[in-house]
């Protein structure tokens, strides 16, 4: 079962009177698989942000469908596993970090001694512990992101949507989040993430997806992807004698000696741009 | 936390039907901010400064100095909760959408319904609260009033002849019967229907319109055209579109019987029942209008 799972998923905007409509996203099938982690990138207003509003039936679809664990995205039931994080979270800046997770947990129909339990763990999770008892409106960009996270985490979800979790976070923060997102797939949690941090996206995603102009123009297991096909490298071991010694003499004439041989790997950033430097297609999406 | 988390809770395999519960949990936060705002305390305070005053205007005679703070107070009261009811209610989706904080309600199993009332009831929460403040405050200025009139008509016919003691008496108990007058109670809960209704608008106009200005200037204008619907149809009877407008905007002049109470006239309970019933139906077609246009709103 996926854990979620979109078919031509299709999203226009109405720019006004006589301005036609803004094509955000254009038949969008996706498949994030239960316990992955899934990583949507994109330049800005490639339709990643509309792709998590849809899932979570903040805004409705134009055309296609959307399912969550299968069920469709217009049910209130289908957010019952998922916690959200959007983009630059902004809370309520005069609850404590603790009463904010009350007020979200309460939501979730939480209560009693489980939820300040539940509480309590997040606090230490996002390492919020000494800020439990601090209005937000005191809280630094850093910490805010951590509580989102936290609050997105309260009713301990399967599946998490975070929008650019890591957005105007210094880089210790950042780090902190991306090893966050590594725990919580270590509990089996599935994680779409946002994101224009490409070294991180590669550091904890398992597949990726690249969203420009609203399509889906790349996709694929992060470490296939990364691989440069057009060269081999190998490491040699344990290799025949014959075969050993036509490659060594091969080296040798060429003055050299063989250490190994592989697919040399180029960086997410550079097969991200190359994608978006292939896909030719304009700026024109009016319709 | 560690790798066995707490198990999802079982209360969370309930969490798919309407629930007060969740719309109790985001109107007490409504409040919360509500009350944590400034705005909102300069309202009352100015509601409660005006009431406090009332009681020191002293060149009338006695009855007509509890006419005098009745009538003021009332209103003020009026006043003061229709200004609350639309400021207070104007703001709450602009907001919301504007700090993003919807998008983290509504990404839990939050039905857009239980977010629409949950802040509609912790509107009317803070206009329930700052109508008995003022209600408080008036009955004080009432009770200190009839206090220091007794006080003065007992000292002014101390010694007097039997006749002029009698008379004393008389108005010691006008004085008691004006300061208890139990129809000062039909005045405010009729004015709180109202204030309910004018919020109602409110909140419906919000859910179509982001600019906080507009919010806030439509409802008052329907409030000022729903106080003038009834002249205008004595004036130029059943013109279609003067009927048309009628039939939208609440008429909010039947809400007034203030007057009629303070001018000494019976209103009975029937007539107060009658226009609670009318101020509730409206407001649930305006919740419901709001519900609908809400449900299907890009956040």
């Amino acid at each position: 079962m996926d854990a979620i799972r979109t078919e031509h998923l299709t999203k226009k905007y109405n720019l006004g009177w006589r301005k036609g409509r803004l094509l955000a996203l254009d038949q969008l099938n996706l498949h994030v698989r239960e316990g992955e982690v899934y990583g949507l990138l994109g330049p800005n207003g490639s339709g990643k942000s509309t792709t998590l509003k849809l899932v979570l039936d903040l805004i409705k679809p134009t055309d296609g469908s959307a399912w969550i664990f299968d069920v469709p995205c217009g049910k209130v039931v289908s957010r019952l596993h998922v916690g959200f994080l959007p983009e630059n979270p902004y809370f309520y800046r005069y609850l404590t970090g603790a009463e904010t997770l009350e007020f979200y947990g309460k939501l979730c129909g939480m209560k009693g001694t489980p939820m300040k339990k539940r509480i309590d763990e997040l606090l230490e999770l996002v390492g919020l512990t000494r800020a439990r008892d601090r209005r937000l409106s005191g809280y630094s960009k850093g910490m805010l992101q951590r509580i989102g996270l936290a609050q997105a985490l309260i009713h301990d979800p399967k599946l998490l949507l975070l929008d650019e979790p890591t957005a105007g976070v210094d880089p210790i923060g950042s780090k902190d989040i991306r090893d966050m997102i590594l725990r919580l797939k270590g509990m089996g949690k599935t994680v779409l993430l946002s994101s224009h941090l490409l070294a991180q996206v590669q550091d904890v995603c398992d597949r990726i997806g690249v969203l420009n102009l609203g399509q889906m123009i790349l996709e694929g297991d992060v470490k296939t992807l990364i691989s440069d096909q057009r060269r081999l490298s190998i490491t040699v071991q344990d290799l025949p004698d014959a075969a050993r010694e036509g490659i060594a003499e091969a080296v040798r004439t060429a003055g050299a000696s063989v250490v190994s041989m592989e697919h040399p790997q180029t960086s997410l950033e550079s097969l991200f741009l190359d994608a978006l430097r292939k896909d030719i297609r304009g700026a024109g999406q009016h319709d | 936390m560690t790798d066995s988390a707490v198990a999802i809770p079982s209360a969370s395999r309930e969490r798919v039907g309407f629930s007060l519960n969740r719309v109790g949990v985001i109107a007490v936060n409504t409040l919360t901010e509500a009350v944590r705002q400034k705005v909102f305390n300069f309202f009352l305070i100015i509601g409660l400064v005006f009431i406090a005053s009332a009681s020191f205007f002293a060149q009338f005679t006695f009855g007509e100095q509890m006419k005098f703070i009745k009538d003021t107070c009332l209103g003020v009261i009026s006043v003061i909760s229709t200004l609350i009811a639309i400021v207070g209610t104007a703001q709450l989706l602009p907001t919301e959408v504007e700090n993003r904080t919807i998008y983290t309600i509504l990404a839990k199993p939050v039905r857009r319904f239980e977010f629409l009332l949950g802040k509609f009831f912790g509107s009317l929460f803070l206009l329930v609260l700052s109508v008995m403040a003022m209600c408080i405050l008036f009955g004080a200025v009432l009770w200190i009033k009839e206090q220091g009139m007794i006080r003065e008509l007992s000292q002014t016919y101390l010694g007097e002849s039997q006749a002029a003691m009698a008379d004393a008496q008389k108005q010691i108990l006008q004085v008691q019967a004006e300061a208890m007058d139990k129809d000062l109670v039909k005045a405010i809960v009729v004015d709180l229907a109202k204030a309910t209704l004018v919020a109602s608008v409110t909140l419906l106009v919000s859910t179509f319109s982001t600019s906080l200005v507009f919010n806030v200037v439509v409802p008052f204008m329907v409030f000022v055209a729903g106080m003038l619907r009834g002249t205008a149809i004595e004036m130029w009877g059943g013109h279609k579109l003067l009927m048309a407008v009628s039939a939208i905007v609440p008429d909010f002049g039947l809400f007034n019987i203030a007057d009629e109470i303070n001018l000494g006239n019976v209103v009975p309970w029937s007539h107060v029942v009658s226009i609670i019933v009318y101020g509730l139906v409206r407001t649930v077609m305006m919740v419901v209008a709001a519900h609908l246009i809400f449900s299907q709103r890009e956040i």
